[in-house]
């Protein structure tokens, strides 16, 4: 769905729940402009989401990455990373060939083959060392070098910060895993729900410190997550400040922000 | 203000977050305050930054990494800090368009809590940076006064990260003017922080100022001290 398109619906949504942020008046420019700036039109029910979010995390995500933390010694999870990262691999290609960047699909394929063939199924990480480093894209990334808008944000429980362009990214994303369409064979199933759950756990454990530390020392983490968040997406739009790290699980659990 | 760029920012000290159409006619005034404001800042020389980087980066991690108890280690920390960034002009850009609303008598208090935040916040990660090492990247002229130094910092047992300094000459020093991790700038997001606090408490800086106040005290009672 285009963004443009979520809007109308946005705006039931709005009047329905009367979860608006009420702009400032419009004698007052500066505030009208931050508010723009903001981009957060629903902030009262994102800012209920949250809320909601940390219910969750607190309750189950966070001790659920601490209880994998403490049971896989280190390069046991860096090996699941890099499998989990590798079976991502494709839908990097994939958004490598829409964004028309030939040199970093090539860069792309050669990792998946190089890691699945010598890095065993993807437990190693060897592209690395022949001068193929990782770097991560997504379909919302697509759509924003494709030229479409962000659109408001929004917070999603359990998913953490996106915006209509995001998210439906995301679904794009899931859709275009080979993975999500295979069926029939409860193994695959099996698979697919382990590959899933550790995803969520990778991603989760990889924030403990960051989002503790965030928590701890901000005055508002929400706001400081929200400006976080935009500000990391136009840097991966732009592919600017890449240090050669992959992305296990596309969008990062419950933040947005990086390990 | 935009936060999609940080690239679009008026970022002299004192200058205003963003210039609203309708006050175009206060430019001109505004360019002749700039033109005789002292302490205005000039394009610093980009091997003298990197240099400059480098030597705060070994200060630091020197700091960090002393055999001393933490108080101590703090206080070296805040020693190079107050050297090497320009805590006024940040501590204002962060408060952006509400350093005009502030009385001067809260401007001070301000300007005291936000360096006691600072280094407060970095000295509750010392444990985080243990061993911690770095390596100097490129260094890059940018289009406005300020040149980007890149740098990777590197810890035991965790993936590096890629950590730029923006440097800006103040009073013809270099000095610090903001730290970007992965692509985030700290001062953009502490003063979208900072001003979401100010707007939900309807306009005033007062309890910013609290807030500031209450999470000194909850961070010195976590170090202990």
């Amino acid at each position: 769905m285009r963004p443009t398109r979520m809007f109308p619906i946005l705006v039931v949504a709005c009047l329905g729940l009367a979860a608006c942020a009420t702009p400032p008046p419009a004698s007052d420019p500066e505030s009208v402009a931050e508010f723009n700036a903001l981009n957060d039109p629903i902030e009262p029910l994102n800012r209920v989401s949250y809320g909601v979010h940390n219910a969750i995390d607190t309750l189950a995500l966070r001790p659920a990455a601490e209880i994998y933390r403490t049971l896989l010694a280190p390069p046991i999870r860096t090996g699941i990373r890099n499998v989990l990262s590798n079976l991502r691999t494709p839908v990097v290609l994939l958004n490598d060939a829409l964004q028309g960047e030939t040199q970093r699909f090539g860069t792309t394929l050669g990792r998946f083959v190089l890691n699945t063939m010598l890095g065993v199924g993807g437990i190693f990480e060897v592209a690395t060392d022949f001068g193929l480093p990782p770097h991560s894209e997504d379909f919302g990334q697509t759509l924003a070098v494709w030229g479409a808008g962000e659109g408001p944000f929004l917070f999603i429980p359990v998913l953490g910060p996106s915006n209509p362009r995001d998210l439906t990214g995301f679904g794009v994303d899931l859709a275009a895993q080979p993975l999500t369409w295979i069926s029939g064979s409860t193994a695959l199933e099996n698979a697919m729900v382990v590959r899933s759950v550790a995803g969520v756990l990778d991603a989760r454990e990889g924030l403990i410190e960051p989002l503790d530390t965030l928590t701890a020392n901000s005055l508002d983490p929400y706001a400081a997550l929200r400006s976080a968040y935009r500000q990391r997406r136009a840097a991966d739009i732009s592919n600017r400040g890449e240090t050669g790290r992959a992305d296990a699980t596309g969008s990062a659990i419950g933040s947005g922000l990086r390990r | 203000m935009t936060l999609k760029d940080d690239n679009d920012l008026v970022t002299g000290p004192g200058a205003p977050a963003m210039m609203p159409r309708r006050r175009f006619w206060l430019l001109p005034l505004g360019l002749g305050l700039a033109l005789v404001a002292p302490g205005a800042r000039a394009q610093v020389d980009p091997s003298r930054a990197g240099e400059f980087i480098r030597k705060t980066g070994e200060e630091l991690v020197a700091a960090i990494n002393a055999q001393a108890p933490i108080g101590e280690r703090r206080e070296q920390v805040a020693a190079v800090l107050r050297r090497a960034v320009d805590l006024d002009g940040v501590g204002r850009f962060i408060l952006g368009r509400w350093w005009r609303i502030a009385t001067s008598d809260e401007q001070q208090q301000y300007q005291r809590l936000f360096e006691e935040m600072l280094i407060r916040n970095l000295s509750s990660r010392f444990g985080e940076y243990q061993g911690v090492r770095f390596t100097l990247g490129r260094v890059q002229a940018r289009a406005e006064d300020d040149v980007l130094v890149s740098t990777i910092v590197e810890r035991p047992n965790s993936a590096p990260f890629g950590l730029d300094w923006r440097v800006g000459e103040v009073n013809g020093q270099p000095r610090v003017v903001d730290v970007i991790a992965e692509g985030t700038s700290l001062r953009l997001t502490q003063r979208s922080e900072y001003s979401s606090v100010i707007t939900r408490n309807s306009g005033k800086v007062a309890p910013l100022l609290d807030a500031m106040r209450g999470q000194i005290a909850t961070l010195a009672a976590a170090e202990g001290r």
